[in-house]
């Protein structure tokens, strides 16, 4: 068990498996009250679970999607949903504060639904919606029909031009926290139970996730993890260090919130101790800061210039 | 009676006035630095505390300062009934008004150190201890003939006299005081107990800085040349260069441009010009105001990390610039200008004057600060603490000291939340 807090890849499979664990249960559960399943589905998990990029506290951001109609299926697959938060919930991951979970009528539909609400989204375009479509675009299915989620993403691209939903996208991501003062110094939390810490996912984390969704929404990819989308992703986007360049900085700072986190319990989980780290360590940290933001400025250029020419 | 006669007092009356506006000032000041449960307490006993400095400076203040005496001290013209006085170009009262305003605002400064968590009573008793044992001996020393006035100290308008002695009784209270629940966790970490009015703070600023042309402006005590408007431009860019800085240097270590920082900048600015104002060239205004809102910074980190709790940053605020304030002028006092000492290093003075300063400082600050803290030391031995209880500590001062909230709408809505 310690060996695998220590590798990224095996804590992230470890996870997956105690969602699938959870929600074989709760599937027993259900059926014992309401019957057998009525229609293929899919549960599909977001966030930094979708994304594979899991820490070792984790909170809930899940939906299921279900082929057939009716109201009785809504109520079905409503507390299959409400098992599994319930589950979830007492092995260990907090529920969403946002309710994105399958528990949310919301979050909980069947595909046609599903695919009105996108629509409805994108036509949209507030704020709010494009956040609940980025949100959706991290989904990964870990049970049932992994296809569904696929063919809701493509219904998103055939319409992400028309709707400039790139431009939207961008402006939507564009604030993180600045994690390197002027004079070079990390910015750690000068206040609170983190004082001397680093919010590594804000401020570290985020620029990277951010700029490679936005080129892999560009690109039109099913990808979810930061370090897949990079792989499909075409070399045009990184002419000085390549895409492989990123890559390692993006799973190298994985790995540094994995040793030197602060693992008491999930809020924590996105504090580094900056003590800890030798003078090399924090060298690199900052290094891999500073290249994460100047990835996303970089990105960022690239597509306003594209949008400025009417291309969206 | 002559026209000048009639218009310094004229305008001396003016400037006392704006002073005494300056105490609205500290409360929103010390309002909207802090929480609203405690608010309503802030604003009235301000209030009050100046109701208790004033009746004390009309009996005993003003005697001990401009009274004769000896070097130390002064010992006559107590309970002042409005007569003029020999040799001043002002109505008597005018000036005995204008200096009890001064009083107030170094008392208001001192409690500043108290907030959040001290009783009612320590509040009354400070106010005339601190009103006849701390603030008449030292601006007797510098403004009433006394030994450092004869050694040559710049203080035009109170950098050391008025600000420096309060920060320092703020000092000692809030050592003694010990930090307000919630301040420090276990590791020594700090948390931040923002203040619950950014806006409040903010118009706070602009009152004392338009105050503060009384303070300054109106320590010409006459309009002879209209010099009061070269003291005013130079308090004003002080100020404008305090706030400046504070921006950036906030901007530069911490990547924000933190709102209170920036308001303390001003504030540090005005602190730090209030003794330089009437010597210095425009150009040094603009330095020193710039210098201290960058002290001001990192004076609130130094108390912080310390452990010392400075709800409202007084002792960076009128401390640090205090004593940067009151050195100043041995740097940039011009010749034509030092009317009292003589010209700074940078005028070819040579170090003579920043001794002088510093020598005020010191012993100033370290009178201050010991003569309070042995004082709030006996009342805590006498009135069985200083502090409240936790339980009305967390409560609020507004219930627990004077029986309702000033918010009492919000205050109460809060609680029930937490009570769930």
């Amino acid at each position: 068990m310690k060996m695998v807090f220590r590798d990224h890849f095996k804590l992230n499979d470890l996870h997956d498996e105690i969602i699938k664990k959870v929600l074989e249960i709760a599937m027993i559960q259900v059926s014992t009250h309401y019957g057998s399943l009525p229609s293929p589905f899919s549960f599909f998990v977001m966030g930094s679970a979708g994304r594979q990029e899991q820490s070792v506290w984790s909170d809930q951001d899940h939906g299921i999607i279900y082929l057939n109609q009716g109201d009785e299926l809504k109520s079905y697959f409503l507390a299959l949903g409400k098992e599994i938060s319930k589950g979830l919930y007492h092995a260990g991951y907090p529920y969403c504060d946002g309710g994105v979970m399958a528990s949310n009528p919301y979050w909980c539909k069947s595909i046609t639904e599903w695919q009105q609400q996108i629509t409805k989204w994108m036509l949209e375009s507030s704020w709010e919606t494009i956040r609940y479509l980025l949100i959706f675009l991290d989904g990964r299915s870990v049970y049932g029909e992994s296809e569904y989620v696929e063919r809701l993403k493509n219904h998103i691209y055939q319409t992400a031009n028309k709707e400039h939903l790139i431009t939207k996208s961008l402006s939507n991501t564009l604030y993180f926290k600045k994690g390197i003062n002027m004079l070079g110094k990390l910015l750690v939390e000068t206040h609170g139970q983190h004082s001397g810490s680093l919010n590594i996912k804000e401020v570290g984390l985020f620029p990277y996730v951010n700029a490679v969704r936005l080129l892999s929404i560009k690109e039109r990819k099913q990808e979810t993890s930061t370090l897949l989308r990079l792989e499909k992703l075409s070399e045009t986007w990184f002419p000085a260090d390549g895409k492989e360049f990123y890559q390692q900085q993006f799973l190298k700072l994985l790995n540094y919130r994995l040793w030197f986190g602060d693992q008491t319990d999930y809020d924590s989980g996105h504090y580094l101790a900056i003590n800890r780290l030798t003078k090399e360590q924090t060298k690199e940290v900052k290094d891999i800061i500073k290249n994460g933001t100047a990835l996303f400025n970089n990105v960022r250029r690239l597509l306003e210039k594209e949008g400025s020419y009417g291309d969206e | 009676m002559n026209t000048i006669f009639l218009m310094n007092s004229l305008w001396v009356m003016v400037a006392a006035v704006l002073v005494i506006l300056m105490i609205g000032g500290f409360i929103l000041l010390e309002t909207g630095s802090t929480r609203m449960k405690n608010a309503g307490h802030i604003a009235g006993k301000t209030i009050l505390t100046f109701g208790i400095g004033s009746l004390v400076f009309w009996a005993v203040g003003y005697g001990l300062i401009f009274g004769k005496g000896n070097p130390f001290i002064g010992f006559s013209q107590f309970f002042y009934s409005g007569y003029d006085i020999d040799g001043l170009p002002l109505s008597g009262s005018v000036f005995f008004l204008f200096q009890l305003a001064f009083a107030g605002i170094s008392l208001t400064i001192a409690f500043g150190g108290f907030a959040e968590r001290a009783k009612l009573s320590t509040y009354l008793i400070f106010a005339i201890l601190f009103s006849v044992i701390v603030y008449p001996p030292i601006a007797h020393w510098i403004w009433g003939g006394g030994w450092l006035a004869e050694h040559g100290k710049q203080d035009f308008a109170g950098s050391t006299v008025v600000h420096l002695t309060g920060a320092m009784a703020a000092l000692a209270a809030t050592i003694l005081l010990k930090p307000r629940i919630g301040k420090f966790n276990k590791d020594g970490s700090a948390n931040n107990l923002a203040g619950h009015n950014q806006v409040f703070t903010a118009l706070s600023v602009l009152l004392l800085w338009v105050g503060w042309f009384g303070f300054n402006a109106g320590s010409t005590l006459s309009v002879d040349k209209a010099f009061f408007g070269f003291v005013a431009i130079n308090t004003n860019l002080a100020a404008a260069a305090g706030t400046v800085a504070a921006m950036i240097i906030s901007w530069m270590v911490l990547g924000k441009a933190d709102v209170p920082m920036m308001l303390n900048g001003a504030l540090a600015g005005l602190v730090a010009i209030t003794a330089s104002c009437a010597f210095v060239d425009t150009w040094a205004a603009v330095l020193i105001g710039f210098i201290a809102g960058i002290l001001v910074f990192y004076s609130i980190r130094f108390f912080e990390k310390r452990k010392i709790d400075d709800p409202i940053t007084a002792l960076s605020v009128h401390g640090t610039a205090g004593v940067w304030g009151t050195l100043s002028t041995g740097l940039f006092a011009t010749n034509e200008l030092a009317t009292v000492g003589k010209p700074g290093l940078f005028y070819g003075g040579g170090f003579h004057q920043l001794g002088v300063q510093a020598l005020g400082v010191i012993t100033c600050a370290a009178f201050a600060f010991i003569v309070s803290y042995i004082l709030l030391s006996v009342m805590k031995k006498a009135m069985n603490g200083l502090r409240v209880t936790e339980e009305e500590e967390i409560i609020g001062l507004d219930m627990s000291e004077h029986g309702s909230y000033g918010y009492p709408e919000l205050v109460k809505a809060e609680q029930k939340l937490k009570a769930q």
